[in-house]
């Protein structure tokens, strides 16, 4: 096998796919009719209109009666910061700049981004609305009320704004978390206790355990998942989870909107603003976003500041230029593979460690 | 000697053993003598199914099962596969002469489409210019008597290739305990081969790696039994060791079906441990997803994995596109 014959077929398939891609927008028409529904949904973006002038925009969170801004800080990323100094910085920034939603994991490096963002919060604690996420991963109640008191600890708080259950994604996580004695169960005395206001999931991997999730018609206020251009053609959160998410009224918190570390926009695929605005201008009461500095922060304050939705036909252009390199899921690994499934949950479920089994 | 039982070919005449010989792990053998041996005492002791890939540890596995097969080449149904990966059908033609030479003979028994694992496979498949021609013109000039395609991630994956209409004579597919019960190619994919009349060809009785039998959650007995008691044409299983081929001919040798209560014992033990997958990642990690299928479709390689190591030694890979690699 000739070394020219490879370069050949690898040029060869990459035109091909450039083909296929304009080839695709003949399904134009049926795809602006399905935005067009989407964005006629209660909870659509409020844009910058309504928004103060300078400040990022503020959207109704589901049917709880609070508010959140339509852009949130991702809580892994906090803990990626060089030093709690930046971190601290990146957090008055941001609450600066009119953003609110704060978002964190009991696991994310193994308490680091909850003890930061406590940190960060003292004395501004009312200014935000605080999430973090219990990491059962199919254990019980108990474990979810310990790991609750240690995030309220490191978050040098009382109560959070927001309980989710953490990265929802083996196929049997749904039948763990509502057996009896299952974490579900903590949910709610949490929030019978005043300790959690309102409650909800995550998960990265399968629109298909989300509504499993779902048809359980728990009391969930808030269902996060990944939303992006891409995703909108693979294995979608945007089609299957988002529409569903809405017609019961509970608020839908995106994330991975550049793709979870960004490799959308380093592979030179889409810009930031084109992935970041895409992804705010679904039917979100949010979109999360890891900001690990000053720099990235920066620059999604800017897109979040002067943000106006896209028009459903920008819409559709993006999603059909992105559409034949989201065919095999290669910017969304975190569907496919074990890339982005943490230690602790792998560990809960028996597999290998990431360093093990790496993807 | 008792022999192992044969089956028929799906719709066609040819007799395959119930038990198949992975070409994979043939080329993990200790040595090349090694893999000659277990070869010669497969093809003794009633194995005529051999399967093997363009790409398995880049090309040892088809050069010493060529070099075992030499004289023995008409007592066996031997099967290969391309490795296009969604590329073109020049390249898959490139690959089946590169396959011919290697495994010293001028035809294939059946020649499949190997790991079709990318949601669009299917579609770059099918495609003009897709490797669908190279299957066919295989066909007509005798180089290939049957054609297939075979993966290990998705049934919904398999049954897209299904729905191409492409006239294929047989398909391979994870068949074990676990995989009854996660993401099932048992209860989805293998009804409607048997349905079509296409050939099944069952792999990973042990899961791929044999956890479940080191775990102690199986015999291998109870393993490979529950396999080849399904409706296929044969299972195929990885042996790169003499012991390990005397432990599976023993056991296909004196094989009798399972009863439909003995199979849903099994299934029921294995249940709580599959529904998480955690003895199939090859169904949701790349680890399982060969180079050749992470580079066509820009994933990034597995520095740890044999065949990278391979191909990074191999001056004729020298300036091909990596992408991001993970150490």
């Amino acid at each position: 096998m000739s070394q020219s014959g490879f370069q050949h077929s690898w040029k060869m398939n990459r035109r091909a796919f450039m083909k296929g891609a304009a080839l695709a927008t003949a399904g134009k028409l049926i795809q602006a009719e399905g935005v067009a529904q989407t964005s006629e949904q209660p909870v659509g973006p409020t844009g910058a209109s309504q928004a103060e002038v300078g400040r990022v925009p503020e959207r109704p969170l589901g049917k709880t009666g609070i508010n959140v801004s339509a852009l949130g800080v991702g809580g892994y990323h906090l803990g990626t910061a060089k030093s709690q100094q930046e971190t601290t910085e990146i957090v008055a920034r941001a609450l600066d700049a009119g953003v609110s939603f704060f978002d964190n994991a009991w696991e994310y490096h193994q308490g680091e981004s909850e003890t930061r963002l406590g940190n960060a919060l003292q004395g501004k604690r009312d200014q935000a609305i605080l999430m973090t996420k219990v990491c059962t991963h199919g254990r019980g109640k108990e474990v979810g009320l310990r790991m609750l008191e240690e995030s309220l600890r490191r978050l040098k708080t009382d109560h959070l704004d927001i309980w989710q259950i953490h990265e929802v994604v083996y196929d049997n996580d749904p039948d763990l978390i509502f057996a009896s004695g299952g974490v579900a169960e903590a949910l709610l005395l949490a929030q019978q206790q005043g300790k959690v206001r309102f409650i909800g999931f995550t998960g990265h991997k399968d629109p298909a355990i989300h509504l499993r999730m779902l048809a359980h018609d728990f009391p969930f206020d808030t269902v996060q998942m990944p939303l992006n251009c891409f995703d909108a053609t693979f294995r979608s959160f945007e089609a299957q989870v988002l529409p569903e998410v809405n017609r019961r009224g509970i608020a839908a918190l995106g994330m991975k909107s550049l793709g979870g570390s960004g490799e959308m926009v380093t592979s030179g695929m889409i810009t930031p603003e084109e992935g970041l605005r895409y992804a705010m201008s679904l039917p979100v009461a949010t979109t999360i976003s890891g900001m690990e500095s000053l720099a990235v922060l920066s620059q999604n304050l800017e897109i979040a500041r002067k943000f106006k939705p896209m028009e459903a036909d920008e819409m559709d252009a993006l999603r059909e230029r992105c559409r034949a390199f989201a065919a095999d899921g290669r910017y969304e690994r975190f569907k496919t593979t074990k890339f982005y499934d943490g230690d602790l949950g792998r560990q809960q479920h028996g597999y290998p460690t990431a360093k093990e089994l790496p993807f | 000697m008792p022999s192992i039982p044969v089956r028929n070919f799906g719709k066609h005449g040819d007799q395959i053993s119930a038990l198949g010989l992975g070409g994979h792990h043939l080329g993990n053998a200790e040595d090349e003598q090694t893999a000659v041996q277990i070869v010669h005492e497969a093809v003794d002791g009633g194995v005529t199914f051999f399967d093997n890939c363009w790409e398995y540890n880049r090309g040892k596995s088809e050069n010493w099962m060529g070099k075992g097969l030499k004289g023995r080449r008409d007592r066996v149904f031997l099967m290969t596969k391309v490795c296009t990966h969604g590329r073109d059908a020049s390249l898959a033609t490139l690959m089946l002469e590169e396959s011919l030479r290697r495994l010293q003979t001028d035809h294939l028994d059946l020649w499949q489409i190997h790991g079709v694992c990318f949601d669009n496979d299917p579609e770059l498949f099918i495609r003009p210019k897709g490797a669908a021609e190279a299957l066919e013109l295989a066909k007509q000039q005798g180089k290939v008597r049957y054609v297939g395609f075979s993966g290990h991630k998705d049934p919904a994956i398999h049954l897209k290739m299904l729905a191409t209409g492409f006239p294929f004579d047989a398909v391979q597919m994870p068949l074990n305990a676990f995989d009854a019960t996660f993401h099932s190619f048992e209860t989805q994919v293998l009804p409607e081969l048997n349905r079509r009349g296409i050939a099944a060809l069952g792999m990973k009785p042990f899961s791929g790696q044999g956890a479940p039998l080191q775990n102690g959650l199986l015999t291998p007995d109870e393993a490979l039994r529950y396999a080849m008691s399904l409706p296929v044409v044969t299972t195929i299983t990885g042996m790169d060791k003499i012991d390990v081929l005397h432990q599976n001919l023993q056991i296909a040798q004196n094989f009798r079906p399972m009863t439909p209560e003995e199979m849903e014992v099994l299934r029921q033990r294995c249940r709580p441990v599959a529904a998480d997958g955690r003895f199939e990642h090859y169904k949701g990690s790349l680890q399982f997803d060969n180079p050749e299928a992470r580079l066509a479709h820009g994933f990034p390689l597995d520095a740890q994995q044999m065949e990278v190591k391979e191909m990074l030694k191999e001056s004729e890979n020298t300036g091909r596109p990596y992408p991001e690699m993970k150490s």
